[in-house]
């Protein structure tokens, strides 16, 4: 039966549970942006983040802030090791994208079975239900968990906006992203620029977590899932284009959501991978939108042996 | 015997993975994680089409090893179009998204998997001779592979890998080859999925699942890539080591995720300290022994 | 005569920079043209554009009168249009003898069907790949390193190597990308030879260079380009003698 209520109320509750979404996916293309590496290691960071917390409310029994402190302390830390010891490493030697492809997801099956010896295979949350308070509005049931996430979330776009924009370290990422090379002859330190975004990604990644795991249940496989709607969200949202991902994420929760409406819910697992594949078939370089003038561009940009030709010149 | 018998299977069918995917990842260069789902495709095509359809096994093994070759080609063609990044992204996502096609469906069974699949061999000539059966297709796998590799074919493999853009600077169609090689590869999986459904007559789901995909890939970067001999160690010590393990008799919960641990902690160690793998292959492309 | 090579109205922009404007340049049979200018006057870019790594925005490539802008990369040199690298983009993992046979005109190594059930169709055509692959090597005065891997030659002769991967072709066009940079001694005599044979054969030839002398001695005449644009062309020595080209020359 469908009416403006039904519809309605599922606008409302997909719109909350993008929230988390719209985290991962940023930090995914984030760090695809200013590293260039596809990180399939994200899995395995939130996995850790989410244990951690896990572990910190239901084993050690501390109160909810105490948890997302320490949640965040070593998601932070977690990223900081995969950053020094795992991606600089590789570096160093110059490996190919399969190098790195294997690692990050070697790293992440890793972790999940680490979390499998540790938790087991049964679903866990954070806080022992995941039942929130409903509070009604008209007739749309809203929870009292969707205002927070969608603030949390709101919070951390604009800490990580104001960050890009106004910081100088901000603004140096986004001359890495656009050329590494030359923004090292400017005098930027490539080193700590790659730092700071694998950690910022790991906050947002925490934050992230945290409203995942107060509202559905994780598996220790759950972060790879949970991955490729990011990966989804930003190739849809465009390569480079954080703003993209984080709308693009939105879009894909709600499209999910409301696929109940249309198709029998043991299918619905299926539709991300049907979003994975439509994207890099049909919408390989993203919806298409305006490009900021890059502040890094030389004047005189030969495009070289072709190199440096972005996706969008293809072959002709 | 059985036991043993099954033990052998398992350790060919899984060289004949090892190999295959070497032939892509490999020599073709192309990286992807969807090995498992065609050698589930192969599984359940063959299973399905003998028993719901009364297909002679041996027909069905071919068909089911056709049906993988041509959803590898749908998975490539389309997404090769774009970019080889894409490939990675779009395989992990063809080899979730079809088991889950796969869990749900009732025709293959879904979740709980499909039974009573027709023997092959077993009755007229006993165990051994399918033991010998496989141990023929292993033996065959490889040496094409090893043939493929050396021929001029294995020429043009290694110029692709090595620089594609100068690869189509010589004229050379660089899409084909990479059609042709995960075709041939995922086909090959796919022979060894009907050869598996067949012998053990019962398939799930989870025995197609992304443990599979680090074990395969573990074989292949410990074993050595590009090598004949490489996934044939590889296969060998990743089958080994689960059946050591089952003899210090832990809970099947502790044993899956201590498995996945020795893979994917193999995989990780061996790509810091010794990334060429144990049998290493050489930099330098060599033919088939002809006068340099 | 109808030209070899016919490029019309070629345009390209790239982030808002021009680096292709209105390029219009034909090529005649046997003609060796040096295309000249600054750096970042897109002489690689317009090769780009021509052999068809980078899409224009609009513009029409013919190759011997037929229309090839349509058309891949890798077709467009199966149709007859080859070119070099400006940083000479060589196989590392092959011998220079085995970077030659991949670049034959057929390569029936590259079918599948052929590596599995026609094995004497490989055979034979390797023999007179082989036969053209080290005829050319012996031109240049490289066949003692037909079993060398690339990376053990100095500099100058796997630019060699390069060119003569390209020979091995029977090429309509041919674009050499700054050939001699980096290039001395025995291989700078060995390229203009080289040059000069290819060019008597019928090849259309155009190369970007910055070695005047080179330019000067081979071409027939010389294109001036400036910032995506064909600004002149003539006579090399006239080019080279006109004081405002020089200033956009030397002035960048």
């Amino acid at each position: 039966m469908l009416n403006a209520t039904i519809l309605l109320q599922i606008l409302w509750t997909s719109l909350a549970t993008s929230s988390y979404y719209v985290l991962f996916a940023v930090a995914f293309a984030l760090v695809l942006k200013v590293t260039r590496i596809f990180n399939f290691a994200q899995a395995a960071i939130m996995t850790v983040a989410f244990y951690s917390a896990f572990v910190t409310v239901q084993w050690l029994e501390w109160p909810a802030w105490a948890a997302f402190v320490v949640m965040m302390a070593i998601t932070l830390a977690a990223s900081f090791a995969l950053e020094r010891i795992g991606f600089e490493a590789l570096r160093k030697r110059g490996v190919s994208v399969m190098f790195v492809f294997v690692f990050t997801f070697m790293v992440s099956e890793f972790v999940a079975y680490l979390a499998m010896l540790a938790f087991g295979t049964w679903p866990q949350t954070i806080f022992p239900t995941i039942f929130w308070p409903v509070t009604l509005v008209g007739n749309i049931a809203v929870s009292a968990w969707d205002l927070p996430a969608i603030g949390a979330t709101l919070v951390m776009l604009a800490l990580l906006f104001g960050f890009m924009r106004f910081t100088r370290i901000g603004q140096f990422m986004v001359g890495v992203a656009d050329n590494p090379d030359l923004a090292e002859l400017y005098g930027v330190n490539k080193r700590q620029i790659f730092l700071v975004t694998v950690l910022m990604a790991g906050a947002l990644v925490a934050v992230g977590m945290f409203l995942y795991g107060t509202r559905a249940q994780v598996l220790p496989q759950t972060g790879l899932s949970l991955m490729l709607f990011a990966i989804a969200a930003t190739i849809i949202g465009g390569i480079g284009n954080l703003a993209g991902a984080a709308i693009a994420a939105v879009i894909l929760g709600v499209i999910q959501n409301s696929s109940i409406l249309v198709i029998p819910s043991e299918w619905q697992g299926l539709l991300l991978y049907v979003f994975l594949f439509l994207a890099i078939v049909f919408f390989p370089n993203g919806l298409r939108m305006p490009r900021r003038r890059r502040r890094f561009a030389t004047a005189t940009r030969d495009i070289g042996d072709g190199q440096d030709a972005p996706a969008a010149e293809g072959q002709a | 015997m059985e036991y043993v018998d099954g033990i052998i299977i398992i350790v060919g069918l899984y060289v004949i993975l090892a190999t295959s995917f070497n032939l892509i990842i490999g020599y073709g260069g192309l990286v992807s994680i969807a090995h498992p789902v065609f050698f589930a495709l192969g599984a359940y095509a063959s299973a399905i089409l003998s028993r719901q359809f009364g297909l002679p096994v041996p027909l069905a093994m071919v068909a089911g090893m056709i049906v993988a070759l041509v959803a590898s080609v749908a998975l490539v063609l389309p997404t090769l179009r774009v970019s080889g990044d894409y490939l990675l992204i779009a395989s992990i996502g063809f080899q979730l998204g079809v088991l889950e096609i796969i869990k749900n469906v009732r025709f293959t069974g879904g979740a709980g998997g499909y039974t009573n699949i027709p023997p092959f061999l077993i009755r007229d000539f006993g165990r051994e001779a399918y033991v010998a059966l496989v141990l023929v297709v292993m033996v065959a796998v490889i040496l094409l592979v090893r043939l493929v590799a050396r021929s001029d074919y294995g020429r043009a493999m290694s110029a692709m890998r090595d620089d594609e853009l100068a690869f189509a600077s010589v004229g050379r169609n660089a899409m084909w080859m990479k059609l042709a090689i995960f075709g041939l590869g995922s086909g090959l999986a796919g022979l060894a999925g009907a050869l598996y459904a067949h012998y053990f007559r019962f398939i799930t789901p989870e025995q197609f699942e992304i443990l599979q995909s680090s074990a395969i890939l573990t074989m292949v970067v410990v074993g050595g890539m590009r090598t004949t001999w490489g996934p044939i160690v590889g296969a060998l010590l990743l089958e080994a080591l689960p059946q050591a393990i089952t003899f210090l008799n832990l809970p099947p919960s502790v044993l899956g995720p201590i498995q996945g641990l020795l893979f994917t902690g193999l995989v990780l160690v061996f790509m810091f300290f010794r990334p060429q793998g144990l049998v290493p292959a050489e930099n330098v492309w060599r033919g088939t022994g002809e006068t340099r | 005569m109808a030209a070899v090579l016919d490029v019309r109205g070629l345009n390209k922009s790239f982030d808002g920079i021009v680096v292709a404007r209105d390029i219009e340049l034909s090529l005649q049979s046997g003609q060796v043209i040096g295309l000249i200018g600054p750096n970042g006057a897109g002489k690689t870019s317009l090769f780009n554009l021509i052999s068809g790594v980078v899409k224009p925005d609009s513009g029409t490539v013919a190759l011997d009168g037929a229309r090839i802008d349509g058309l891949k990369f890798h077709e467009r040199v199966s149709a007859g249009l080859s070119r070099t690298w400006q940083h000479n983009r060589l196989f590392p993992s092959l011998t220079v003898l085995d970077n030659l046979l991949i670049g034959s005109t057929d390569y029936p190594g590259e079918w599948l069907i052929n590596v599995l059930f026609a094995r004497g169709r490989l055979r034979s055509h390797d023999a007179l790949a082989r036969e053209k692959a080290l005829s050319i090597l012996d031109k240049i005065g490289l066949s003692a390193a037909a079993g060398a891997l690339v990376s053990d030659l100095p500099y100058g002769q796997q630019k060699l190597v390069g060119v003569a991967r390209a020979l091995m072709r029977c090429g309509k066009c041919l674009l050499l990308d700054e050939p001699m940079a980096g290039v001395e001694g025995q291989s700078y005599a060995a390229m203009q030879r080289v040059v000069r044979e290819v060019a008597a054969q019928g090849v259309a030839v155009c190369i970007v260079e910055h070695n005047v002398a080179f330019i000067q001695d081979l071409c027939d005449e010389g294109v001036f380009m400036f910032s995506g644009a064909i600004l002149a062309r003539g006579p090399v020595a006239e080019l080279i003698r006109n004081p405002q080209l020089t200033e956009l020359y030397f002035g960048h």
